[in-house]
């Protein structure tokens, strides 16, 4: 089976879709950040400001009776000593009125002990076995923020000096590019997921982007090490080899980012909760990279 | 030849080894696994930073205050120089551990200044009627709260401020209370002098029951040199209206006269009783306070994390499905693209999954979420180096190539970009693993070893395997490694 892409043929077009893909992340991330309530590049989650999340199951017979969000939040406040505690509490009841997640600012553990006492007393019984809660003072999640924007940066330095070693300056140079690519469309698209769907990121996501930059790389560097190889022994032009060296490789490309997403989609489909976002951004990374391995960093190559 | 079986041979070994691993070292599994709470501890210093000796002195008073609440298997780590991560398996409530933790428990005796009597007096009069207060208010339900209840508590309370001649700035009733009790405690320690007995010179703390009544009492012993400034002390106050206070973290607990029969000797042997209406779990918080010792810094709770049980088995649940999922649609994927290449891969697959789980109880690793999901992650990326080698096989078969030279030369034109893919992965498992909190730490160990592992499994154990494959005579026609659509190629 050969593959036929026709790179040196579609290479504006590859380029285009590119820019226009790049184009759509820096809005969003432009917009969250001018987005009055978020003033963020991108939404971030209580990992990285601070605050108090809580989910726990309720106890039913059989189904859950209803409440209205509102009215269990009235009554949370009527109880309330905390100041905090008046503005920017969600509620949200989820699992046919099964689960109750809510999420408030920071508050000590007395006063989230107290919290989930009450909200026993309003919708109880629940049950503690099924309890997940977090709790995370702003000082802490600055600091993680922090942490977090360190270890990319650093770790994004360490991988190019590491193609720039390995490689001569010109594939750097394009590899790097086909990374950036790839971690701006993927911020860039959870910014737009935090202006339509309020959608969190957390340190996990961090964690996503730098897993994203080492694949993104290493799908880059394989078509490159053959293009090279491929330059040194074959005859014929330039920009040829480089459109066949890319066909050589792009079944062993699309196959290892299969297999890689077929981990990752069990994740999503069958994995934790907690770990939903995390395996989605990290799927949509990996099909960005392959992308961008197989179609961009080759075209940049290419002589006009 | 021999050296192929040689290899066979240490696969097999590495193998059993790994089994015997995984029986006798159970995996550990992470609070989000077993359920249990976890708080991360902040040591606050106003200036400088936390000096390493610092660090452990303050580890290990929570050490011990911790062993003293007899949590089980409750686990201590420092992170990053100046924070603590304490995990309690199982206990489902962080109160218990922070009521302990967040206290210094800073103890010091004072004695009343001259003059002051009539003031403390007064003083001790409002303390108890406040005291009193916030009992009715707390203990009374909040659905009893009428218009009267309420009244009556604020009236009570204006004729207190009038008395202390402060008026409370705090915005509802229960804040009034507390911030009136807090002045009342602050006027009350200012009327005594600090001597320079303190909680240093404690050896030892206990509790018992007090014998008239049902109230606690906490039992302190002095160390020599703290016997002997107790004596001191109390000889210099007996007989006189001076008082003895003991305050704990700024407050006074209790406040006792020493009689005129100590004026000669004062009061020796090296022990004190505090005893201030303490109920049983009181008198025992305060007990392993004290038996911990003062914390040099104080600490802040910055993180609390508590996971149910429940909750915590079913994670362990998903994270197996997905994992066995993605192991199958692997496989498949695998071996109907690849065929027998596809199946050699598989069977690596599985050692890499014994071996990285038998490194991690080896090392140990302590399983997590986020470190499963590095796991599971991680198999994707092990085929990964063996798609590379496999495309390289059949490009050299299509070439006409022997089966043996194809298999050969696959594997070693394979290596360099393998082993350059694997670098820049294993680059940002190491910065995670050298910068990350210890959730995210935890998927790059797992992330890291899991790459590590797969280099060895993906170009030894394959190659091994597969040269032991071919050796069978049936197993070697070509077409048997070719797609099946186009092995006429």
């Amino acid at each position: 089976m050969k593959y036929n892409l026709e790179l040196i043929k579609n290479k504006r077009k590859i380029i285009g879709f590119s820019t226009v893909l790049i184009l759509l992340s820096l809005l969003g991330i432009l917009y969250s950040t001018f987005n009055t309530s978020y003033k963020k590049p991108i939404n971030l989650g209580m990992d990285f400001v601070g605050g108090n999340e809580l989910r726990i199951e309720r106890v039913c017979e059989e189904e859950c009776s209803n409440f209205s969000p509102d009215s269990v939040l009235e009554k949370l406040r009527e109880t309330s000593k905390n100041k905090n505690f008046l503005n920017n509490i969600k509620l949200q009841f989820q699992n046919n009125n099964k689960l109750i997640s809510i999420r408030t600012p920071y508050l000590s553990i007395e006063e989230s002990n107290n919290l989930i006492n009450t909200l026993d007393n309003i919708v109880g019984p629940l049950n503690y076995e099924s309890k997940d809660s977090r709790l995370i003072g702003p000082k802490l999640g600055k600091r993680l923020l922090i942490n977090c924007v360190t270890s990319l940066l650093v770790s994004l330095f360490a991988i190019s000096l590491y193609i720039t070693i390995r490689f001569d300056k010109k594939y750097a140079l394009f590899s790097l590019l086909a990374l950036f690519h790839d971690l701006v469309i993927v911020f860039g698209l959870f910014s737009w997921l935090g202006i339509i769907l309020s959608v969190e990121v957390n340190s996990l996501f961090a964690v996503s982007l730098l897993t994203i930059a080492g694949y993104s790389v290493n799908d880059t560097v394989v078509i490159f090490d053959r293009i090279r190889e491929n330059l040194k022994s074959k005859k014929g032009g330039y920009n040829e080899t480089i459109e066949l060296s890319v066909n050589e490789s792009f079944r062993r490309t699309t196959f290892t980012s299969i297999t890689t997403l077929f981990p990752l989609l069990s994740i999503v489909l069958f994995g934790s909760y907690s770990l939903f976002w995390f395996s989605l951004a990290l799927s949509l990374g990996i099909i960005v990279g392959s992308y961008s391995s197989i179609l961009l960093a080759p075209s940049l190559l290419l002589k006009d | 030849m021999k050296r192929r079986q040689g290899w066979l041979f240490f696969i097999i070994f590495l193998l059993t080894l790994s089994v015997y691993l995984l029986i006798n070292y159970p995996l550990q599994l992470g609070l989000d696994l077993q359920g249990g709470s976890q708080l991360t501890l902040q040591i606050i210093k106003e200036e400088g930073k936390v000096t390493r000796d610092e660090l452990e002195a303050v580890n290990s008073v929570i050490d011990r205050r911790v062993n003293n609440l007899g949590v089980s298997e409750s686990n201590l780590q420092t992170l990053g120089g100046d924070q603590l991560i304490l995990e309690l398996p199982g206990e489902q409530n962080p109160l218990v551990a922070s009521r302990v933790l967040g206290k210094t428990a800073l103890l010091e005796f004072r004695t009343q200044k001259e003059g002051t009597s009539t003031d403390l007096k007064t003083l001790q009069l409002q303390r108890f009627s406040i005291k009193e207060l916030i009992e009715k208010y707390s203990s009374t339900e909040k659905s009893q709260y009428d218009d009267n209840f309420l009244k009556i508590i604020e009236g009570d309370l204006k004729v207190i401020e009038q008395e202390l001649n402060y008026s409370s700035t705090s915005n509802d009733l229960f804040g009034k209370l507390i911030e009136i009790k807090k002045y009342i405690n602050n006027e009350i320690t200012n009327l005594f002098i600090k001597t320079d007995l303190s909680g240093k010179d404690l050896i030892n703390a206990g509790r018992r029951q007090e014998q008239t009544n049902s109230n606690w009492e906490v039992l302190l012993t002095f160390s020599n040199s703290g016997g002997e400034k107790f004596a001191e002390i109390t000889k210099s106050i007996a007989g006189t209206n001076q008082l003895l206070a003991i305050i704990l973290d700024g407050e006074s607990i209790s406040e006792a006269s020493v009689g005129n029969q100590f004026a000669n000797t004062g009061i020796t042997g090296g022990s004190a009783t505090i005893s201030g209406n303490f109920s049983a779990e009181n008198a025992r918080e305060l007990e392993v306070q004290l038996k911990g010792g003062s914390l040099p810094l104080p600490i802040e709770i910055v993180e609390t994390n508590t996971i149910g049980a429940l909750l915590g088995s079913k994670n362990i649940l998903k994270s197996l499905y997905a994992a066995i999922s993605g192991l199958i649609f692997v496989g498949i994927f695998m071996i109907f693209n690849y065929r027998i290449l596809g199946f050699v891969s598989v069977l690596s697959l599985v050692l890499y999954g014994f071996f990285n789980l038998a490194l991690y109880s080896l090392i140990p690793v302590t399983l997590t979420l986020p470190g499963i999901s590095g796991l599971i992650l991680s198999i994707g990326m092990a085929v990964d180096a063996n798609i590379l080698i496999f495309e390289r096989i059949r490009e050299e078969l299509y070439d006409g190539n022997t089966l043996t030279r194809s298999i050969d030369s696959g594997f070693q034109r394979a290596n360099s970009s393998i082993i350059d893919g694997h670098i820049t992965t294993l680059l940002s498992c190491f910065v995670l693993f050298l910068l990350g909190t210890n959730f995210v730490k935890g998927f790059a160990a797992t992330l890291g070893i899991g790459v590590l592992i797969s280099l060895f499994t993906s170009l030894n154990c394959s190659k091994t395997i597969l040269r032991f494959f071919t050796t069978y005579q049936s197993l070697r026609q070509k077409n048997l490694y070719l797609p099946r659509n186009n092995f006429s190629n």
